[in-house]
Parts: C-alpha cells; sequence; structure tokens
C-alpha cells in the first residue's frame, strides 16, 4: 500500500474534531493483542461482576457512602480509615513509576479504563461496520439504509451497554440487587438516576467518540512519562537499523542486494494504530504501547519469511547494540519501597484497631458548678465499634495523671464507678459523660484521657484526651 | 522524543484540558473533605433551613468543587490563550 492511500485512511470528521483526523484502526491478531483481550476480559469481568458477589450475606464490595462506610470483602473501612486511601494511592502511584521504568506504558496499554473501554467500544464498532476498509467505505458512502441500520446498531449497542456501565457503577454505592429491580420499575431516586447517566455519558463519549484524544490531549501521564523513562527502559521500537532504506520490493528478491533494509514499507504499522502515529519515527508520547504494530509486524514478516521483531520490545541500550540493565538504581529503589509499602499496608490493614472513640465537650457551658461547689464538665463520647460484632466497652479516666499533679487527680467519673456500655457490631454510640472535680481544686484547665477498653478483649484499648476546665480563680 | 504539538489546540481539546482536570481536582477534594466532614452534620449546623440528606450532600459538594475548580482551569486557560 502506497503513502497517498494510507493518508486516505485519515478523513477529516465534523467539527467536533476539527484538526483531529478520524482514525480507523485496523484490526490485527498476535501475542500482544491476546494479551490485551485477556486484559480487557478480566478488568471489565470484575468491574461488571463484582458487584453482583456476597460476602457473608451483603455485597462484597460497597461503598456505602450515606452509611459512611466502605465495605471490601471482608473489611470494613469507616472515615476515619481514609488514611488507608491516601496510602493506597501513593503505593499506586509507586506502581506506576516502578512499572514505567521497567518496561514504558504498561498502564495505558492493558489496565487504564480508557484504553480498556475503548477497545470494548471498537469491538462493537467491527461488529457492525465491519473491518477497517469497510469502515472507511461506510463514513465516505452517501446515508443508505444499510448506512442507517449498520450505524444505527453500533449506537444502540454503544448505548446499552454504557447504560450497564454507568447502572454497575451506580451498583457500587448502592446494593446493586436492589438496584436492578428499581431500574426496571422505573423508580430510582434523582441521585441514582444521575449517576447513572452522567457515568454512561462519560464512558459513551470517552471510548466511543474521543478515544484517543484522551490519552494525546487530556492524560497528563503521556506528558511526564519521559521523566520516568531512561536508555534501558522497554519500549515498543522500530529497529531503525535493520529495517532501513525501506521500501518495496518484489518477493524472493535480493533485496540486500538492491540495498534495502527489512522494512516493506507496508504501513500496516501505521494502519493498526489506535492513535495513529508511525512507530518507524521513533518513540512519541502519542504511543500507548498496545503492541499492535509489533503483531502486524510480526504477521508480515512471517509472510515474507523474515525474522520476527523488526518492531519490538527494546531498550534504547539495546537498539544501540549495548547491553540494558533490568536492576539499576531507580528500579531497586521503586521495587524496595514497594514491596515495603505493601507489607506496611497489609499489616497495618489487618491489625487495625476495631474501635475509634472522639470526644466531644459539651459546647454550652465550660463548665458546672454544682450544688456542692464541686465544678462539673460534660462531655460526649462517640464510641464506634467498627467490629462486626456486639461489644461491651468499660470506660474509665487515666489515673497516671495523678503524677502530673494531685489537683488534675482529684477530677472523677461522675457516677464514681467506670461506665460500661454496649455497642452493637458497627454502630456509633454517644455516651454522656460527666466529670466532676471537688471545689477549689481545677483553675483553668486540666488534661484528662479517657480510657475506652472493651470488657472482653483486652488489645482493644483506646486512649482520648479531653480538656476539663474550671473557674480561672 | 518529539514534544507535543504547540500548534492551538482544537475547540474539544481546549474544552477536554479544562473539564478533567477540575473535574478530577474535585473528585479528590469531594474525597478528602467527606473523609473529614459529615455532609449530615453540615447540613444541621447551616444556616440554610433545609433538610438534606448525605446523597445530596456529597453530590451538591462535588458540583460546588466542581464549579471553583472549573471557573479557575477556564481561566487560566483564557489568559493561557495567544493573542491573535
Amino acid at each position: 500500500m502506497t503513502k497517498l492511500a494510507n493518508e486516505a485512511a485519515v478523513v477529516a470528521d465534523g467539527d467536533l474534531y476539527r484538526a483531529a483526523p478520524k482514525i480507523y484502526p485496523r484490526e490485527t491478531d498476535g501475542r500482544f493483542q491476546r494479551l490485551r483481550k485477556a486484559a480487557v476480559i478480566v478488568l471489565l469481568g470484575l468491574y461488571y461482576v463484582m458487584p453482583w458477589m456476597t460476602w457473608n450475606g451483603r455485597q462484597a464490595v460497597l461503598f456505602d457512602l450515606p452509611a459512611r462506610k466502605f465495605y471490601i470483602l471482608g473489611l470494613t473501612f469507616w472515615p476515619q480509615d481514609f488514611f488507608y486511601l491516601s496510602w493506597l494511592l501513593i503505593l499506586a502511584g509507586l506502581s506506576l513509576f516502578f512499572f514505567t521504568a521497567v518496561a514504558g506504558r504498561l498502564w495505558c496499554g492493558y489496565a487504564c479504563p480508557q484504553t480498556v473501554w475503548t477497545e470494548v467500544f471498537l469491538w462493537m464498532e467491527r461488529w457492525t461496520e465491519g473491518d477497517r476498509a469497510r469502515r472507511m467505505k461506510l463514513d465516505a458512502a452517501p446515508w443508505s439504509a444499510e448506512k442507517v441500520a449498520r450505524k444505527g446498531g453500533k449506537h444502540l449497542l454503544w448505548i446499552v451497554f454504557a447504560l450497564w456501565t454507568g447502572f454497575t457503577f451506580v451498583g457500587f454505592f448502592t446494593p446493586i440487587r436492589e438496584l436492578g429491580p428499581r431500574v426496571l420499575a422505573l423508580s430510582l431516586g434523582p441521585w441514582e438516576t444521575f449517576w447513572t447517566l452522567f457515568y454512561s455519558f462519560a464512558t459513551w463519549g470517552n471510548a466511543g467518540h474521543l478515544r484517543e484524544q484522551v490519552c494525546k490531549y487530556m492524560c497528563p501521564y503521556a506528558r511526564f512519562q519521559g521523566a520516568m523513562f531512561d536508555p534501558n527502559t522497554l519500549i515498543i521500537a522500530y529497529d531503525t537499523a535493520r529495517g532501513e532504506p525501506r521500501g518495496s520490493r518484489r518477493k524472493g528478491s535480493d533485496y540486500k542486494a538492491a540495498g534495502l533494509g527489512d522494512c516493506i514499507d507496508c504501513t500496516f504499522c501505521v494502519q493498526v494504530c489506535p492513535t495513529g502515529i508511525d512507530i518507524r519515527d521513533g518513540l512519541q508520547y502519542e504511543c500507548i504501547a498496545c503492541g499492535a504494530c509489533i503483531d502486524a509486524c510480526d504477521a508480515v514478516m512471517d509472510k515474507v519469511a523474515y525474522p520476527r521483531g523488526l518492531i519490538r520490545y527494546a531498550t534504547e541500550e539495546s537498539l544501540a547494540g549495548r547491553p540494558s540493565h533490568l536492576l539499576r538504581p531507580r528500579v531497586i529503589i521503586y521495587g524496595l519501597l514497594l514491596a515495603a509499602g505493601f507489607v506496611g499496608f497489609g499489616w497495618s490493614v489487618t491489625h487495625r484497631l476495631p474501635l475509634i472513640v472522639d470526644v466531644v465537650r459539651d459546647r454550652n457551658a465550660l463548665y458546672r458548678v454544682a450544688g456542692d461547689g464541686a465544678i462539673e464538665n460534660a462531655y460526649t463520647l462517640k464510641i464506634m465499634n467498627k467490629a462486626d460484632a456486639v461489644r461491651s466497652f468499660r470506660v474509665t479516666l487515666e489515673e497516671e495523671l495523678e503524677e502530673e499533679g494531685e489537683d488534675e487527680a482529684s477530677v472523677k467519673l461522675a457516677g464514681g464507678a467506670p461506665l460500661e456500655v454496649t455497642v452493637q457490631a458497627g454502630e456509633v454510640l454517644a455516651v454522656p459523660v460527666t466529670l466532676r472535680a471537688p471545689a477549689g481544686h481545677i483553675h483553668g484547665r486540666a488534661d484528662v484521657e479517657f480510657i475506652v477498653e472493651a470488657v472482653d478483649e483486652p488489645g482493644v484499648h483506646y486512649e482520648a484526651e479531653s480538656r476539663f476546665f474550671g473557674p480561672s480563680s | 522524543m518529539r514534544p507535543p504539538d504547540p500548534a492551538p489546540l482544537p475547540a474539544v481539546q481546549r474544552w477536554g484540558a479544562v473539564v478533567w482536570p477540575s473535574f478530577f481536582a474535585a473528585a479528590v477534594a469531594t474525597m478528602v473533605f467527606f473523609a473529614m466532614f459529615d455532609p449530615a452534620e453540615l447540613s444541621r449546623i447551616a444556616w440554610v433551613g433545609v433538610e438534606l440528606d448525605r446523597k445530596w450532600g456529597y453530590t451538591i459538594g462535588f458540583f460546588l468543587f466542581w464549579i471553583c475548580t472549573f471557573s479557575s482551569s477556564l481561566f487560566t486557560s483564557l489568559l493561557l490563550r495567544g493573542r491573535g
């Protein structure tokens, strides 16, 4: 195929895109395409199936925003566990650095929701509109019954799939088994309706229409990938030394004698590229490392009986004929940080204290003077039982403060004896508590510390600090 | 590596560059904010006499954040536009 035909493949589209020509990726098969397909099936499979799975009688993964609790398999996360989410995001960032340093944009090629959903939308386009040549012909052709049917069918598939995606998204936040029947009964609340439509619209727009433009113009990762690459990073590369000078040749001819390289200039690598670049121009920020050009080129090399790998995963070093190193300082440091981060995260999540206590002082009065002249302060203890079982807790005051001063030791629980309360599984109990100090002992401010401990579990123990106020003189 | 195209961005890309980062920033801000503050409590102490449940709290909070970040991104894009 000539350069001209290749350019004709790029047809200017309507207003929405203006300068951006529509790309018709040619279909190809091979190792990397099968790997990508597997990644799509696993990742989207997880996305669409997960909300339907149950764990101990409740949705296995449910981000229950109205109740402010996240359920992930056997774990329950509270707003107070936000720290774990930040930690997880930091680990995700580090993983991205690590994998990018080792093998380039693996994330883009295999895991990014944008490319994964785009792939599925492309499949649907192929089912309805046919392969690349047919799609280009169809777009160029005047409107006909067939064109309406094919385009209509595509959009119908897209919209149904996008709506299902939006529905699933909301199903992560609202129990999906109750959501389904409510959709059928058309009795969704405004909140669910809005987010279903919003997420559907975003999926349809990003995966159906914007596609590679999201990667090229909206994604920050593509712009700073250069900072994460080094000469030992695996990238998808065209072997210029082997391929050039490119050119067409007669089958079985002695092309080397004619001064030609291994590239037969079939432009298949360009036609299969979902971002419309020519990998033979070198590494470009548009490349999402999907490997389609490798598969296409390998297939052509097989056909003309040249060795595979004219386009392949290679490092800059190896292309220059030098040895490449996998283990280098940046990879080792990222790797160690990641390992430590994941181990720490795992340990920390499984050793979380199933109890949180917040102390809220009575906001209406600093203190109250009782009939006998004693000073009283009122508090509300919010005792959160994060365990999956009912628990009894004992509330006492820290006694060791005695060492700091006689006066502070005079502050006691108003009832004298320790309080005992029972909190249901996963519930927050507000316990009013009054502290009391005999007249004349506390002037100004004193520190107090509440101790809440599970009656039957010695390890479950929480200390919460607060203040006790008395008259200033 | 070839640097990104310096030519002026088509409309869809310019809007993408405003909508998307502002959406992302608003999502992060919403997450951090509501992890610390319970919208039900906020609704209780607000002087606006409307009883809002948490879902509405989150939704309104998200869009408030988005309006702020969107305006800021839009303003930046206007400032960065060439004089031509």
